[in-house]
Order: structure tokens, then sequence, then C-alpha cells
């Protein structure tokens, strides 16, 4: 059991950037270099991100219209149909050895929104599953997406939570390919209860609902910070 | 399709990262596989060479199906790709979008399913739930699988699906909405333990003298002195000669201050609050006997103010008078210590060579170590040990 957790906050970071580095990370836990679990937390800026799962219908708008708004488009290898990243949107990234927890994809995709709900209830949304489409839900509008990659018991890619996001962004998609989906945000359904400080509030939430769900101590860390630990 | 995780039932190939005819070494990842929202890589478990492909990019089958052949270059594979083609057509009408060939996924190592019993994810589970051996449940699945139905019907009728749960009597819980207190205290709480490594340290005082000086003060008349008000005295005496407790812990830097503000914790009505005797370094022990009670009679009656219970550098809790002998207790952040005193019990020990009953208290100091290092700790607790042990140097 790795009760440690090391969490790094990245800030803004382009996809592309972030995709390389969580690659990099999660193959150095696969080959053990890395020997706890880690969450990277970052947001992005607009981008659409095509899963395995993916359907073209699925995508809305067509590439040319996508690049005059400035939305990247990536096509990666965890589970899912498509969605959006952007700006105000809490997007969490676990490297775990599920070797270390759980040999379970299901079980880490429930724990994934268990920590999610455990953070919104104490930001004071009140959210459920949504039986047969792994996120989280408030009723059939849609908070938070989950989609991972899994080799060797090590995961990544991970989930999406939409604080303050622009949702007019998800017209250029159908998410997640469950047509007729509402998206929603936290600062949407808080409305005038929302703190002022949301975007800090809504990571501290998440580090303590991760906590909290993988009974883990979460350590805050830079980038360099980990890497200076893992050389010691 | 293997069950790459325990609870899968079903997998859909998301992408298959090897073509017909390559040659493969067992641990190549041959495609990578989805289910829910998870994309795991299907390992070969055997070496040799992919000779056929059954199900494509983009379908699903379920766990135990065959999903491709490996093979020798040369080995005739043609019965089992007939067996697979016979059982898709068997279960055609049943499920005409999967394919459910049913060979057990074939090696060239030959790992086949030789001795094990062949039975859909969720029939194991089940039989592992009721107790049922799974080796007496004839199947009626493909190939002789034991599914889901052959389970039930094997399970004699009558019998409750799982052992009764021992009925919780009406009246016997109570679910109370945690207060705002409570939840602060909690999220305080967990953000502690949750983030701060806490290490501990405990000691046991001698606490006759202590005892002794207390009854001579108190005979002086007005203000009564309590123990903890001398814990407090010493404990602030012994903060400024180990400057290094006094500390906030505050990510980017540790803050050291000059002075020591003491949170006192007391215990209210829902919860608990931590008034802060402040610069209780520079304050005479009949000070802060004044103050700490009259600072617990605001706190009971909720009369105190945010700036009378922040702002603390160290904390002490004591359970003493609730007859607690030695706990331990969360750090308050930022601050870096919090010591927990227990009760005054008398106890036989050996003092100046011979046996006798004297009044002991333990105490245990809980530490950041991201401040606090053990033998620093060590150091402090030994301070405020020899204090309360020779209370005159409290003036000194």
């Amino acid at each position: 059991m790795s009760s440690e957790l090391a969490v790094v906050g990245l800030g803004r970071m382009p996809y592309g950037e972030a995709l390389a580095l969580q690659r990099d990370l999660a193959q150095r836990r696969i080959a053990r270099e890395i020997t706890r679990d880690m969450l990277l937390l970052v947001e992005h800026p607009p981008v659409i991100t095509l899963g395995r799962g993916f359907k073209p219908e699925h995508l809305a708008a067509p590439r040319e219209f996508l690049d005059a708004r400035g939305v990247e488009l990536f096509e990666i290898e965890r589970g899912g149909d498509v969605t959006f990243h952007g700006p105000g949107q809490l997007v969490g990234y676990p490297i775990y050895d599920l070797s270390e927890h759980e040999q379970d994809v299901h079980w880490f995709l429930r724990q994934l929104e268990a920590a999610l709900i455990a953070a919104l209830a104490e930001l004071g949304v009140e959210v459920r599953r949504n039986e047969g489409y792994t996120g989280v839900w408030i009723g059939n509008r849609k908070i938070a997406s989950i989609g991972i990659h899994v080799k060797r018991w090590v995961t990544w890619h991970g989930f999406a939570l939409n604080v303050t996001t622009d949702l007019s962004y998800f017209d250029l998609i159908v998410p997640c390919g469950i047509a007729g989906v509402t998206m929603t945000t936290v600062q949407k359904e808080l409305a005038e209860r929302a703190p002022r400080d949301l975007w800090g509030r809504a990571v501290d939430c998440t580090v303590l609902g991760f906590a909290e769900v993988f009974r883990q101590r979460p350590q805050m860390l830079s980038l360099e910070e980990l890497a200076v630990r893992q050389e010691r | 399709m293997e069950a790459l995780s325990p609870t899968m039932e079903e997998g859909k190939i998301a992408a298959w990262l090897k073509r017909e005819g390559d040659t493969v070494e067992a641990g190549d990842t041959l495609a990578e596989v989805e289910t829910d929202k998870a994309v795991m890589d299907l390992q070969a478990r055997g070496h040799g060479v992919l000779r056929k492909i059954i199900v494509g990019e983009g379908a699903t089958t379920e766990v135990g199906n065959l999903v491709a052949v490996i093979a020798g270059p040369d080995e005739d594979i043609s019965h089992i790709l007939s067996e697979a083609a016979d059982a898709t057509g068997a279960a055609a009408g049943a499920e005409p979008a999967a394919l459910t060939a049913t060979a057990p996924a074939p090696t060239a190592a030959g790992e086949s399913a030789a001795g094990r019993i062949k039975a859909s994810p969720l029939a194991r589970r089940l039989a592992r739930e009721k107790g049922l051996d799974l080796a007496v449940v004839a199947g009626s699945g493909p190939g002789g699988r034991v599914v889901k139905r052959d389970i039930e019907a094997a399970l004699p009728a009558g019998v409750p699906a799982a052992p009764a749960a021992v009925e919780l009597a009406p009246g016997g819980y109570e679910d109370i909405e945690p207060s705002q207190l409570r939840k602060t205290i909690a999220k305080r709480l967990v953000q502690s333990l949750g983030p701060v490594p806490h290490f501990f340290l405990t000691t046991e005082i001698d606490m006759e003298r202590a005892a002794e000086a207390r009854d001579a003060l108190n005979a002086l008349g007005d203000t009564k002195v309590s123990f903890n008000d001398i814990v407090v005295k010493v404990v602030a005496q012994a903060l400024i000669t180990h400057r290094e407790c006094n500390a906030w812990w505050q990510d980017s830097h540790v803050r050291y201050f000059n002075d020591v503000h003491i949170s006192m914790a007391v215990a209210i009505d829902d919860g608990l609050i931590t008034p802060v005797i402040r610069n209780a370094n520079r304050k005479s022990l009949r000070e802060i006997a004044v103050e700490s009670r009259a600072l617990a009679e605001r706190a009971r009656n909720r009369k105190l103010l945010p700036e009378e219970y922040t702002g603390g550098t160290f904390s002490i809790s004591n359970l003493g008078m609730l007859g607690i002998d030695e706990f331990t207790a969360v750090i308050n952040p930022p601050e870096a210590g919090i010591l927990a005193v227990g009760a005054m019990t008398p106890k036989p020990v050996v003092h100046e060579g011979s046996v006798t009953v004297r009044r002991r208290m333990r105490v245990t100091m809980s530490c950041d170590h991201r401040v606090i290092d053990g033998a620093m700790g060590a150091r402090f607790l030994q301070t405020v040990k020899r204090m309360l042990e020779n209370p005159l140097a409290i003036v000194w």
C-alpha cells in the first residue's frame, strides 16, 4: 500500500507537454524508478482529446473551425470518447500503481469517482454516480469526466473537473459520446454560494478527497522536488 | 479475452498493436482493450506468430472468448478456427452483435484451460459469494461455460442470497448533521493528519514538587493556580530556550517566533476551541492563571473573538481532568507541535533508592517532522520535564 501521494501542481500547461510528462512519469513508475503514487494537477489551454472509444461523429465541429478558435486536437490512449479541456477546468492525472492497491481497474474508476464526490461535497455540491456512466453527475448534468489508461497496473490520464469552465466549448463535441448530456461547473452549481477563491478551494478539496478515499498522505511537491527526491 | 481486471466481464478491442503474421514474444502488447473508461494492454502469454485476429478493432467480446490465435508459423489452426466459428454460429441467435467464440485463447506455450473450470467472471463472483463450488455446477453457456443462470439454478431454493444482515433495531442509532464547528474541526484535523508528518514523544514527569508548589501558592489566597497553568508557564518558558519548536510550517519557509503564544484546547459543548494565551513567556504564573480561566469561560459561552483563538504558536491539550492517563493530540496547523497532557496519578516509583508512591504525569508531544526532528523535540521535552520536576526554575 503506497501511503504517500506526491501531489504535483503543474499550473497552466499545454496539453501536449503534460501528456509527454505523464507518459514519462508513468513509464518511470512502471520501471519502479519512482516508488510512490503521484497526482498531477493541471489546467490546459483549450484542447479536444479523442480517446480510444472515439467515434468521428462525436466531434461536432470541423477541424478548421477548431483551429480558428485556437483549440488543439489530440488522439490519445485513454479510455472513453471525446472530451474537452480548457481554462477553469481542473484536470488531474493520477499515476497510481494498482498492484499496491487493488488490481482492479473498475475499483480504481469507482475510487476516482468517490474522491471527486468527496471533493465536491466539501465544496458544497451534492453529487452522485450515474450507474453505467463513469464520471460524476448532478442529476443528468455532468460535472466531471473520467478516462484512464492502465499498463502493468500503472494508471495515467485521469479526470477533468469543471470548476469555472466556459461550457460553450462543449458545443464543439458530443461529450463522452453520450448525446443529450448537459455539462455543468462547480461555479454554476454553487451560484452565489461559491467561495471567493473557488479554484484554490477546488484544488484543496480534490487533494483532500484523494487523501480520504485512497487513505494516503498527500504531499505537495514541485516537479523539481519530485526529481530530486527520486535521485536520493 | 483475458480478464484484465477481476471485475471485468467484457472488453472492447480499442486497437490491435500487432498484425496478423507478426512474431510475438510473451509479454508483448498485442492489443489495447477498453473496459468501462479504462484502456489496458492485452499481453501475449506465449510466443509464436499472430496467425489470426478474430475480434476486430471496435468490437466487444465477453471475457473468456477467443480474440486471436497465436501459434507456430506452420501449425495447423483450422480446428481452433472452426470451433470458434461453430460457437459463433451457435450463439449468434442470442447475441448477434458479439463474437462469442469460446475456445480459451490458445498459446504456443500450451497454456490451455486444462483443469480450469470455464465460468464467466460474474458466475465466479456469485459462486464465491454464495459459497458454491464451481466444480459441482453444470455449465449451460457456450462450450460448457458456467454462467450466472447455472449458479442461480444450483442454489437450493429458499436459501437467502446472502447471510442475513444483523438487523438494527429502530432507534438503535441517531444521525445528526454535524454542526458547522464540527465540520470545521473535522476539516482542520484532516488537513493536519493528512499532510503533516506527525511523530510522537512521550515522557513521564514526577509532579510531586510541582504539586507542593501549587499547594503553597494556592495557600496564599486570591488566585487559584491549576496544574494546567503550571504546564502552560513551563512550556512557554521552555519554548524560549528551544525556539526551534516554537514555529509555523509555511510551505516555502518556517517561521520561528520570538514570543510564545499558547493555544489551549478547551472542550465546549459540541467540540473544542483553542483560545490563545499571548506572550505566555512574558507572563507570570498568576497572570496565566487569571487569563486562562477567563478565556476558558468565554470559550464555553462562545464569546471568543476570532483574534482570541487564532495565532497560537504551540498547543497544549489536557485531558487529565477526564482521567486520561496518556494520549496523542493532533497538531493544529500551521503550528509545529502540541503537548498532550494526561492525568496526574499516584504511582509506586523508585525515588532516592527506595520505592515510594509519587504523583506522576505522562505527556506526549506531537511534532511536525518538517519543522522538528526527533532529538530536537526530545531536548525540548527534557527541559519541560526538568522544569516541572523542579518548579523553582520558573522564577530562574
